[in-house]
């Protein structure tokens, strides 16, 4: 008993994991002590600065490369870059989170428990002020997702996982409209992420089964030593990957994204498009390239498949689409086709170009996403693809605003689409995958057409009487919107610096 | 330490077994059987019973809070008590970590606690 | 602490037992928690009675000792009815998990310590294992299957109900349990139940008067008394003993989660309630009350901590505490559902760990190498973290009552007519007559206007 080793922990590299979890904590203790009307006052600055002061620390530690807190979690550069997207996106998020002028209340439920439909949820549609547990909960799951992109063993990311999936299921149900489809929506998303968490704890019991530890050096060095059997580590990576990919939303592990994506408020809906999905390849990433690059010549024919169906899937979908918001997530499904191409690379330029992908992306859909929120008639959001048509008459500015989105969705130049799917593809090419890349260009040219069709459908047809009004966003959300589209107009035209930040910042520590 | 000595737990746990079966297969023989349509109904409170619903019935969430509740803090206990044996090899560090934990899920009991959530009325 | 004296058992002494040492020690832990059972029930009707001034059962056996087992017998003799709705499978073994789990809780209960049986040298123990408490924690809980699952296979309104409640109180009293014994735990330093009587063998010595050293012995009872108390209340929750016998509330929920039940099933029911009773006291007096070790007075002669002779401090030691819970249950009336969860998780549990907290931070600060500047720091640190939870701390304002006005507008619509709030309910003519006949001396006299009150009373 008496040579217990504890670890040595460096706690200026875990500031902003600590600072997160820390703010979330006080958060909920502002739910508990502060009155209803004056939580959200707190909530929202309390948050900001949680996240400015973690975003302030993850610079600080800028070129560290170490392991702490024994091994369990490693501090490098793709980790920092990654918490530092995290953190920016998680700001923008947090600003259209935090928007109230739009929709009395705010996008969120005043008592989730009330039954839909009853004379109290009544009285809360109509402005009763929104749960604020919201802010605590985003909390978490952006603390989680920090730890999720730094763990280096399989236990903490495991944890790390649970821990920001568990606050976006809920999340995913404190829709104040349509409540029911909101927590159908969530229901969803829990079962599912249930099972994937299981299939991911699964995958861990394999890989430790093969090669005798959780942590990612010493996998990486069962698998390039060649012992064991071979049947537990391909079952056990495939494992791994299941519960991985689900979270990325990658085909056939994705039908959960379009109903979730459509259910959840749409504020979440932002959040989880790029935060989650940063997070989930950055996870991957770090799996793929510290954990398993022995088995590489395994691995890359089935995630290469996936990758392709997933483009496949996500292009052909978005096409029969009629929900803006489900358009919306079948082309952040085919995008994690295109970010996989990026991954298999595996090549150093395979992760920069993730990296960079990851972030570009990100910020367009957040502000697409604020868009959506934008367009609202009498009962909430209006996302039917058919209420946008004539946008472009009734509000030129949103109606072009969004359709420079769009085409970043697609690819054109001078949007950071390009460059990003530009990089993406250079590395896959770079690293031999010319088939991704066949592939990958070919959906890009399919997924192309819905963006254009929703594009004709704003600005070629005339206003109807159900054309919807575009609100005068508040602050937050105009906030939000321009840092997205200025972000999305920069990185098409000026990439470098990005580009040689995350070229520095592609090195993973083993 | 082997595991036989959990034997003897398994033992007597078989003879518990074996005596509250016998008991009641016992009962089922010497037992008197007077067969009658109203006794076999649910005794209740001894007036008409009350019409059961499918599925037995919902019953209050309150009973789902408690079990969440109770899952919470069993946790806390199962990890509070390895700390506990090994307290005095743990020291000051074992101590700091167990008071965050403490204080972790106390923020969240002191949620509950001011939304009502241990109430009962 | 002292060192392990020469007939403490050791946990290495465990688990050596030819097959009818086992044997012999599980039939003997058996009859114990049947036999304690048996008189157990003789012993609470008697003392109860006693208690309300009423002889009790005194006509089976010398001072009516066989009244209990006459009553299995009886019981078993019934008819044994499964009603129509009773989901049978469930219905017919959950009775026996209670019992079963109330039993095997006993296995790692220490009666005594190293003695020879049969040239074979053991403890008075039937087995000792690392994690011996935790088995007797893990069948209290188990034991709770059988009285939600028999609740459930009722299919009954009343017994489902009676199930679920006593589920919730028998969970929420668990965690305060579990953490009470965290402290014992920590002053222990282990988790086996040997283990923890050994380590309250130790006194110290208190004074010294004339020749005669007065020792206060080291029971965790009386180190760590809120673990004590918070143990004592929560083993009362446990095991559904008045004042928390809840789940079997006759006035709101007929017999709980029994009321279907006939014949043996019912008596398991109460077998199980009072065998866990038995262990719940053999629990206590191991972990709080120095086990099968003699008290102080005892003490002085120098074989009462050997040999056979533990036994029967031991079995003092349990009948004192079946006492208490007689005790108890024949003074304290039943609480209300809501009092005794908010006593649950709003007092045990703050309080066990406070507690907890308080007990660690004092060992740590005793053990600590710290210069007098840190200690200091400390302490003020500690200050300033009370006064800061304090400061923070959730207080509730008061809900101003409404008045009866505003309480009978808050009614919903569709209530009962409610009569007039300045009724004036006239005398009974019967109960006018009555006094009138009563009042010889005053006839003729004038009728007073406040005799309607004193009459109302004397009827």
């Amino acid at each position: 008993m008496n040579d217990l080793k504890l670890p040595a922990i460096d706690y200026a590299a875990l500031a902003p994991m600590l600072i997160l979890f820390g703010v979330a904590c006080l958060g909920v203790l502002v739910e508990a002590a502060v009155p209803r009307a004056r939580r959200g006052l707190v909530q929202v600055p309390l948050g900001l600065l949680g996240l400015v002061a973690a975003l302030v620390f993850v610079i600080a530690e800028a070129g560290t490369r170490k392991r702490t807190a024994g091994e369990a979690i490693a501090i490098d550069g793709p980790a920092l870059f990654l918490q530092g997207a995290i953190i920016v996106l998680g700001v923008v998020a947090l600003l259209l989170i935090a928007e109230r002028s739009l929709e009395p209340g705010g996008p969120f439920v005043a008592q989730p428990a009330r039954p839909v439909g009853s004379e109290a949820d009544r009285s809360q549609a109509a402005g009763e002020g929104g749960a604020t547990e919201a802010y605590p909960l985003v909390m978490f799951a952006l603390a989680g997702m920090l730890l999720f992109v730094a763990a280096n063993d399989l236990l903490t990311m495991f944890v790390a996982l649970e821990v920001f999936s568990l606050p976006l299921y809920l999340l995913c149900a404190l829709a104040r409209r349509r409540r029911l489809l909101s927590q159908e929506a969530a229901l969803k998303y829990f079962l599912l992420g249930a099972y994937a968490s299981a299939f991911f704890l699964f995958g861990i019991a394999l890989i430790y089964g093969y090669a005798g530890a959780i942590t990612f050096s010493r996998i990486h060095q069962a698998v390039t030593a060649g012992t064991g059997s071979g049947v537990l580590l391909f079952a056990g990576l495939a494992l791994l990957a299941i519960g991985l990919l689900f979270k990325a939303a990658a085909a056939p592990f994705h039908v959960w994204t379009p109903d979730v994506y459509q259910g959840a408020p749409t504020p979440i809906t932002s959040l989880m498009a790029a935060c989650t999905k940063t997070a989930a390849f950055g996870a991957l990433l770090r799996v793929l390239y510290v954990g398993f690059p022995g088995a590489t010549w395994d691995f890359r024919p089935i995630i290469g498949v996936i990758a392709i169906l997933t483009m496949l899937v996500g292009a052909v979908l978005a096409v029969t689409q009629t929900d803006m918001k489900r358009l919306l997530a079948y082309s952040s499904i085919a995008n994690a086709g295109y970010l996989l191409v990026g991954v298999l690379a595996m090549t150093p330029e395979g992760v920069s170009s993730t990296l960079f992908y990851l972030v570009a992306y990100g910020f367009t859909v957040i502000a697409a996403f604020a868009v959506v929120t934008l367009v609202r008639d009498a009962d909430g959001e209006a996302t039917h693809l058919s209420r946008w048509a004539g946008l472009g008459r009734r509000s030129p500015l949103f109606a072009g605003v969004f359709t420079f989105l769009l085409l970043a969705f697609a690819g054109i130049p001078l949007t950071s689409g390009f460059t990003s799917k530009f990089a993406v593809f250079g590395a896959a090419f770079g690293g031999g995958q010319v088939w991704l890349v066949v592939a990958g260009v070919v959906t890009s040219m399919l997924l192309a057409f819905p963006y254009l069709r929703v594009v004709v459908m704003m600005w070629l047809s005339e206003p109807g009487e159900s054309t919807p009004s575009v609100s005068v966003p508040g602050a937050f959300t105009s906030a939000a919107l321009v840092i997205g589209v200025l972000v999305t107009l920069l990185l098409g035209v000026l990439p470098g610096p990005l580009l040689d930040l995350t070229t520095r910042a592609g090195d993973f520590v083993r | 330490m082997s595991l036989s000595a959990y034997v003897p737990i398994i033992a007597l746990f078989a003879l518990a077994a074996a005596f509250a079966l016998f008991s009641v297969g016992v009962s089922q023989i010497v037992g008197p059987k007077r067969y009658n349509r109203a006794k076999l109904e649910a005794y209740e409170c001894g007036i008409e019973p009350s019409p059961q619903p499918v599925g037995g019935g919902r019953f209050p969430i309150k009973f789902y809070l408690t079990a969440m509740l109770f899952i919470i803090f069993d946790i806390e206990i199962i990890f509070l008590y390895p700390w506990a044996v090994t307290f005095d090899a743990l020291g000051l560090f074992g101590f700091v970590e167990m008071i965050l934990f403490i204080t972790t899920v106390f923020i969240a009991y002191a949620y509950v606690w001011r939304r009502g959530g241990l109430e009962w009325d | 602490m002292t060192a392990y004296l020469a007939q403490d058992p050791r946990l290495e002494d465990f688990g050596h037992d030819p097959w009818w040492l086992i044997l012999i020690k599980i039939v003997v832990a058996f009859a114990f928690g049947m036999g304690l059972t048996v008189l157990g029930v003789w012993f609470e009707r008697r003392v109860v009675a006693r208690m309300a001034v009423r002889p009790g059962p005194n006509q089976v056996g010398p001072f009516g000792l066989l009244q209990t087992l006459i009553d299995g017998v009886k019981g078993m003799l019934k008819e044994d009815v499964l009603p129509r709705t009773a989901d049978k499978v469930v219905f017919f073994f959950a009775p026996t998990v209670s019992a079963i789990m109330a039993l095997t809780a006993l296995s790692v209960i220490p009666f005594g310590p190293l003695v020879s049986i049969f040239g074979h040298r053991t403890a008075l123990q039937v087995t000792d294992v690392p994690v011996a408490v935790l088995i007797v924690l893990a069948c209290s809980s188990l034991g709770i299957y059988g009285i939600v699952l028999g609740g459930w296979a009722s299919g009954s309104t009343y017994p489902l109900l009676g199930g679920l409640r006593s589920t919730a109180q028998m969970i929420s009293y668990e965690v305060a349990m579990g953490l009470s014994i965290v402290a014992v735990f920590m002053t222990a330093g282990t988790m086996s139940t040997s283990g923890i009587v050994a380590s309250q063998a130790g006194g110290s010595k208190f004074a010294s008067i004339g020749g005669f050293d007065l020792y206060v012995p080291g029971w965790y009872g009386l180190l760590l008394i809120p673990s004590f108390l918070i143990f004592l209340v929560s083993a009362f929750g446990e095991t559904n003993r008045a004042p928390f016998d809840l789940p079997e509330a006759e006035s709101e929920l007929v017999a709980g989660y029994m009321t279907e039940y006939s014949s043996i099933k019912f008596l398991l029911y109460m077998l199980s309630e009072y065998v866990a009773m038995v262990s719940m006291s053999s629990i206590m007096v191991t972990l709080f009350l120095g086990g099968w070790r003699a008290p102080w007075p005892i003490t002085l002669w120098s074989g009462a901590n050997s040999g056979w002779w533990p036994l029967l401090w031991f079995l003092g030691k349990v009948v004192l505490l079946l006492f208490v819970f007689v005790w108890v249950r024949a003074t304290l009336p039943r609480l209300r559902y809501d009092q005794f969860m908010r006593l649950g998780w709003k007092v045990l549990l703050p309080l066990n760990l406070a507690w907890i907290v308080l007990l660690a931070g004092v060992k740590v600060f005793q053990g600590s190498e710290l210069t007098s500047r840190n200690r200091w720091l400390i302490v003020a640190g500690v200050v300033v973290a009370a006064l800061l939870v304090a400061l923070l701390w959730p207080s509730r304002k008061a809900q101003p009552t409404p008045s009866l006005e505003e309480q009978v507008a808050a009614r919903p619509a569709g209530s009962f007519p409610l009569p007039p709030m300045d009724l004036v309910v006239p005398p009974s003519p019967r109960a006018r007559r009555a006094v009138a006949e009563r009042q010889p001396a005053n006839v003729g006299g004038t009728e007073t206007s406040n005799d309607s009150d004193e009459t109302r009373k004397e009827v």
